[in-house]
């Protein structure tokens, strides 16, 4: 066994120290409340009366010490005589049962004991406490720093070097825009050795359009958005300005509280504006049907079932699915919270069944591609201040009319018997209200959210059966657990929006950041994104979450400082490459920075730009690269209108992966093999996988061949010798010259395949006329051939499909 | 690193799941990783697994649409005195019905199937068989026919997707996700959760990934398509110009680059994509291998049906699942669409099962002659059943019918099914479960309950679990606070069909 792999042995065999043992009492939410929760709450939990009357409580600190006719759970006076510990250290009739599933360690069960006489009190589980800032430790200029180092230096153990530039900008231009830096920026950043030269980096690259475009990525991930409705049709959705909308939001920073309110309730605030509105498209983006049979009641409560179910993960960070048909078991929880929650949502006024509609209302008309709102923003604000002025002049004759739109104002300056009539004013009203019409016939539709005059009346669900509704009518609640609706917020989603981004809740800035932190760092602070209940994983560093959660409140809920912060870190900066010195394969302690495959949609992308392909369009209606021809119609119903893949052509094929078109029951497949999900439920973290399938698809999928190619040519028109040749390839994919080997190994396959294509040109011509895109004839067919395998290879490798 | 500590994880779950004996892809990799080739290999059958394993496989063969059971398997000879009755309340019991027959004109109107039934001989008292399905009929000493199969869902949609992930809400894995996050693979050329897709006629009802899908599983547990378009594995093959001595070039290139890769960042996951890239070099080969039916003797054709010859039949599936069990693809799925049938019914179920018929039956054959069958698990069935009244017009030759999910009938055979027997039966109308006696009864899918002679999905899907080793309440897996599986919180091994 040589050293590497010896190493790798203790790393797998690595575990993780107990918690250090000793007479003090052990943290309630920490220690001993995961183990009631996953140990004992199945029956002792909050939903214990479910199993019967007597079903002891152990989820309370008054439940768990009543006096009963048996004894008390907890007797913190005399605890040995508690019955926790009586039952659990019990030859004869032990807890839990023998039958149980889950049975507890010695340790745990030590853990129990030493709680129980220390007193036995109860705390509320940390997620559900508002984060506060603890005082930063002392030595550090970064706050994350501060707190990563005090983990360290327990461990004796201090940051990681430095990775080195290159990789360092090429790390923070990936995280940031997904693609590598462009290499004038690259040549910028490492020409540049004066202090400031890193942060004039980081600010191109937030500033920077394709920033809004990838971090929009994560969130269309968490929201499940996908352009068609999902289930059985899976017919055609009208929803993608709602995706470019988020892209826009990103781009100008739109502050995250604003961000989550608009597509909440954007259409409740007072004098909505089009994109508040267009950003309700998020409370539609569930899955929907209009299966011939279906039951429309059916659909209205799973409709809002996912609703909920969906806030619960993306926002909340618990999982309400147990509470749909019971109190949940784990969560402070109940089932009535549950369809409280659900309330909010359940008035809106779209149909339950989508009638296999692309315009399923209510919709709203929006500009139909960022190109159309950039000119329709111009042209409104012409004509704003058109109107502002000619009101303004107007003001001492006449009152001008009240109209709420820009639109209306224009047709009254340019109307005859307009008190403009006859000058230059009413030419420019008539022109602007001309182009603006124009414009607007172009208008596409988006799915929105609208509230019902009078509201659907809510119910408890007995056992989440849509046909057994019980008890009184409930009117819209947040969760208990999780305060309380701020004062003189609205009872409607409006209120909800409120609730969530107000600084009293305690998870929705942790549920964010962790998530941030996990794109940045590569993974959670808390390891289970998706779920901070009593259940979840504690965080590895909990004063940090919080002070983070807490910073972006206080930063006005600010994306890029909270990124700026994270960038500017060494935590972020320290080199990727493991560390003899330090056991922690999953990185928790964060002593050095993570390396990862890259996502399905920057794969495709940075081949996309490498080889000058990349279209950067911005928005619109989702595009169709290639894709093997049948995978549609061999599943589609044939009444389906998305049954035919109809291949786009010329630039749309080389635009974004974002922009590639997300059929629910049949995504592309170079994203389903790369583990991007389906969109039919939320995913907040994607697997990462390696498979012999991907090896297939990065090196025969026809985007791929063609990317290959048009790299080639670029190579050898840019380029004059072979040695330059291999450096540039490099410079594109790993914003740094080959190394010797790497070179050796480029030749070594250059000279065969110059060879093969020389003896066999028509194979150089098969292979050169994959994909639509023009070949440069120019060019000698055997080189590109020959090139194009160089590049082939070098783009599925590591040191291109990996972020350092 | 992820993916080893994944697999590192996934074997811990496995260890924790299974005890200390279990084997598969992640001991495999792990150990070739570290140059312990001897602990590579095929795991014995009963290791690995909770109790011993009965099938080493399984091929799940999926009527998509919700075949009907009064006309191929549900033999109900006194509904054609009935004709055109309106079917009474009481036999209804409130039962909802579907938004397609729940106003129609001429209300519930009972339907007698137009088909002969005949009485196979099987190893106890004998089953009823259709003449839709004179091949079926020759190998029922082999099945198990059970026809109290039910379900809660009345649609296709949520229906198809809670017998194939256990919820009628998407976002869980699959029956196929599932076992292959518990047993792993025993192939190393091969993708080990292979899904394909049978040619129809009458396409209605449409597939969705989900029900191959890894739901919050990783996602490496996600059934591959088998194509009969193209290729059949998404991008085998080469480019045109590209041989096989140039992609060896080219991997010998890649390995080399990755290597020095390593060199630098010590990641470990470098050195499992580099073996990943190996092994679809050798699936470059093996998939072609696979696909070529021309080493299948006459006599197999004959067996199969001409139909085999053609990509994309389902007789060709069922042919190529023989050949992916034969070399160690443990998790075969069929989709065949089109049993929809809401009018025409004979027309369409007609072509249905000329479709399947031959098929079904020399798989079975085909399985036993090689010795296969012992440790080979079938399974046959739709997602529900359908009406015993008829939806649109109805005469005694021409008619359709609507879903219905109380009562279906599935079929099993082959590793460790009791073989050629019948389970459950129905009343009189086949539209309830019933006692022996044809007196209903109304079973609920409760954790607590189970009744006797009834087979809910969960309960088949418990069952399927069983026979490879597998206890349904044990296979978890932990996503947002609470350890999922397959059954939810229900389902029953059925041991009365278990050998």
């Amino acid at each position: 066994m040589n050293r590497p792999l010896a190493c790798l042995a203790c790393l797998l065999f690595f575990v993780r120290p107990l918690a250090a043992a000793g007479d003090d009492p052990p943290d309630f939410s920490r220690e001993v409340l995961p183990i009631l929760s996953d140990k004992c709450f199945v029956c002792h939990g909050p939903d214990a009366a479910e199993l019967g009357e007597d079903m002891r409580r152990l989820d309370s600190f008054a439940a768990a010490h009543e006096a009963t006719e048996t004894g008390r759970a907890i007797d913190a006076k005399a605890p040995h005589q508690s019955l926790i510990l009586q039952r659990v250290f019990s030859a004869d009739d032990p807890m839990p049962p023998e039958d149980a599933d889950k049975q507890l360690s010695d340790a745990e069960k030590g853990i129990l004991k030493r709680w129980i006489e220390g007193g036995g009190n109860y705390a509320k589980h940390w997620a559900f406490v508002p984060p506060v800032k603890t005082a930063l430790p002392a030595g550090s200029d970064n706050p994350i720093d501060a707190f990563i180092k005090v983990r360290l230096q327990q461990r004796r153990l201090d940051f990681a070097p430095r990775a080195d530039r290159p990789t360092l900008a090429r790390r923070v231009a990936l995280l940031l825009t997904g693609l590598p830096p462009e290499p004038e920026q690259l040549q910028q950043y490492l020409g540049d050795n004066s202090p400031g030269a890193y942060a004039r980096l980081v600010e191109q690259l937030l500033d920077s359009p394709r920033f809004g475009e990838h971090q929009a990525r994560y969130w269309l991930d968490a929201v499940r958005y996908g352009d068609t409705h999902g289930l059985h049709l899976d017919n055609r959705r009208g929803i993608y300005p709602y995706r470019d909308w988020v892209v826009r939001a990103f781009n100008r920073n739109l502050p995250l509280d604003d961000f989550i309110t608009w597509q909440l309730a954007g259409d409740l605030l007072p004098d909505a504006t089009v994109e508040q509105k267009l950003a309700t498209g998020f409370v539609r983006l569930n899955p929907s049907t209009s299966e011939g049979g279906a039951i429309p009641a059916e659909f209205q409560a799973k409709n809002n079932f996912d609703r909920t179910e969906t806030l619960g993960t993306v926002l909340l960070g618990v999982s309400m699915t147990c509470a749909r048909c019971h109190t949940h078991k784990y969560d402070p929880i109940t089932h009535a919270d549950y369809y409280g929650l659900l309330a909010f949502f359940n008035s809106t006024a779209e149909s339950p069944m989508d009638g296999n509609k692309y315009e399923y209302g209510p919709t709203l008309r929006v500009p139909s591609d960022q190109r159309a709102w950039e000119q329709w923003a111009a042209l409104m604000q012409q004509g704003d201040d058109l109107v502002r002025s000619s009101v303004d002049a107007l003001k001492s004759q006449q009152k001008p009319p009240v109209a709420d739109n820009t639109a209306a104002m224009l047709r009254w300056l340019a109307a005859d018997d307009s008190p403009f009539a006859g000058t230059a004013t009413q030419q420019q009203a008539l022109a602007l209200g001309d182009q603006l019409e124009a414009l607007t016939q172009q208008f596409t539709t988006t799915l929105v959210a609208q509230e019902l005059p009078k509201p659907r009346v809510t119910r408890v669900l007995h056992r989440g059966e849509y046909t057994s509704p019980t008890g009184e009518a409930l009117t819209p609640a947040v969760l208990p657990v999780m305060g309380s609706l701020p004062n003189a917020a609205p009872s409607n989603r409006l209120g909800l929006a409120r609730w969530l981004t107000s600084r009293e809740h305690p998870t929705v800035s942790r549920v964010l950041i962790n998530r941030i932190w996990q794109r940045t760092l590569g993974y959670g602070l808390v390891r289970t994104p998706e779920d901070f209940g009593v259940q979840g994983q504690q965080p590895t560093h909990p004063e940090l979450l919080d002070w983070l959660a807490v910073e972006l409140q206080d930063s006005n809920w600010d994306l890029q400082h909270m990124l700026r912060l994270m960038v500017h870190s060494r935590t972020f900066q320290q080199s990727s490459a493991w560390r003899s010195d330090v056991d922690d394969p999953e990185n928790r302690l964060y002593a050095r920075a993570t390396s990862y495959r890259m996502d399905a949609e920057m794969i495709r992308d940075m081949g996309l730009w490498a080889s000058s392909l990349l279209d950067p369009t911005m928005g619109g209606e989702g595009v169709k690269p290639y894709q093997p021809s049948g995978m549609w119609l061999a599943m589609a119903h044939p009444a389906s209108n998305t049954k035919k893949y109809e291949r786009d052509s010329g630039q749309r094929l080389y635009r974004r992966s974002l922009y590639v078109y997300w059929k629910r029951t049949s995504p592309h497949p170079m994203m389903t093999l790369f583990d991007a999900p389906d969109r039919e439920s939320s995913c907040v973290r994607r697997s990462r996988t390696n498979t012999s399938l991907q090896s297939l698809g990065l090196l025969n999928e026809t985007q791929r061949i063609e990317m290959s190619r048009k790299l080639a040519e670029r190579l050898l028109q840019d380029e004059t010798d072979d040695n330059r040749r291999i450096d540039r390839l490099f410079l594109k994919l790993a914003c740094r010259v080959a190394t010797d080997v790497e070179r050796q190994v480029c030749e070594k396959l250059l000279g065969a395949m110059r060879q093969r294509f020389g003896d066999e040109p028509d194979a150089a011509r098969q292979l050169l006329s994959t994909g639509e895109s023009p070949t440069n004839e120019k060019l000698s067919i055997v080189e590109v051939a020959a090139w194009s395998q160089v590049v082939t290879a070098v783009m599925a490798s590591d040191a291109a499909i990996v972020v350092y | 690193m992820l993916d080893l500590i994944r697999e590192h994880d996934l074997l811990q779950t496995r260890r924790q799941l299974f005890g200390k004996t279990a084997l598969g892809v992640g001991t495999a990799a792990l150990s070739g990783l570290m140059g312990d080739a001897a602990a590579a290999g095929e795991p014995a059958l009963s290791s690995g697994t909770h109790h011993p394993a009965k099938a080493k496989r399984v091929i799940y063969l999926f009527m998509s649409g919700g075949p009907s059971h009064l006309d191929l398997w549900d033999y109900k000879p006194k509904l054609v005195d009935m004709f055109n009755q309106q079917l009474p309340d009481d036999v209804r019991g409130g039962q909802r019905v579907t938004g397609m027959t729940a106003n129609q004109r001429n209300g519930l109107p009972l339907c007698p199937s137009k088909y002969r039934f005949t009485k196979r001989a099987n190893n106890a008292d004998g089953v009823w068989v259709s003449e839709l399905l004179p091949y079926t009929a020759k190998v029922v000493d082999e099945l198990c026919v059970v026809r109290s199969t039910f379900t809660e869902a009345i649609n296709h949609d949520p229906a198809i997707t809670y017998i194939q992930t256990g919820s009628q809400i998407p976002g869980r894995p699959s029956l196929g996700a599932w076992l292959s996050y518990g047993l792993g693979s025993l192939n190393k050329n091969l993708p080990h959760y292979v899904v394909m897709h049978a040619r129809t006629r009458h396409p209605e009802q449409s597939l969705f990934n989900r029900l191959w899908g890894p739901g919050f599983l990783s996602s490496e547990h996600q059934g591959i398509l088998m194509r009969s378009q193209g290729d059949p594995v998404l991008y085998l093959s080469n480019p045109q110009g590209v041989t096989r001595q140039d992609r060896r070039a080219q991997l010998d290139a890649l390995a080399a680059l990755n290597q020095q890769q390593h060199q630098r960042f010590a990641d470990p996951e470098i050195l499992s994509r580099i073996q990943q890239h190996e092994m679809a070099y050798r699936m470059q080969m093996s998939v072609p291998e696979l696909m070529d039916l021309s080493t299948e003797s006459d006599s197999t054709f004959e067996l199969y049906g001409d139909d085999a010859k053609t990509p994309g039949t389902f007789a060709a599936c069922c042919l190529n699942a023989r050949r992916l069990a034969e070399r160690g693809v443990r998790n075969i799925q069929i989709f065949h669409r089109g049993w929809d049938a809401h009018g025409g019914l004979p027309r369409e179920h007609g072509s249905q099962c000329k479709d399947i018929d031959q098929a079904c039956a020399a798989l079975i054959t085909d399985l036993k002659q090689r010795g296969m069958l012992d440790d080979t698990l079938v399974v046959w069935g739709g997602e529900f059943g359908r009406t015993a009244y008829c939806q649109g017009n109805l005469t005694r030759d021409n008619y359709g019918r609507d879903h219905h999910p109380r009562c279906f009938t599935t079929w099993m055979a082959g590793g460790g099914i009791k073989a050629g027997i019948t389970y459950g039966h129905t009343d009189d109308f086949g539209y309830n479960i019933a006692h022996p006696d044809g007196t209903p009864m109304s079973p609920q899918p409760d954790k607590g309950s189970w009744t006797p002679g009834t087979m809910h999905i969960h309960d088949l899907n418990a069952t399927v679990l069983h026979l490879l080793g597998i206890d349904h309440r044990k296979l978890t897996y932990r996503y947002q606070g609470r350890d999922f599986r397959l059954t939810d919180v229900h389902g029953h091994v059925i041991d009365d069909i278990v050998a």
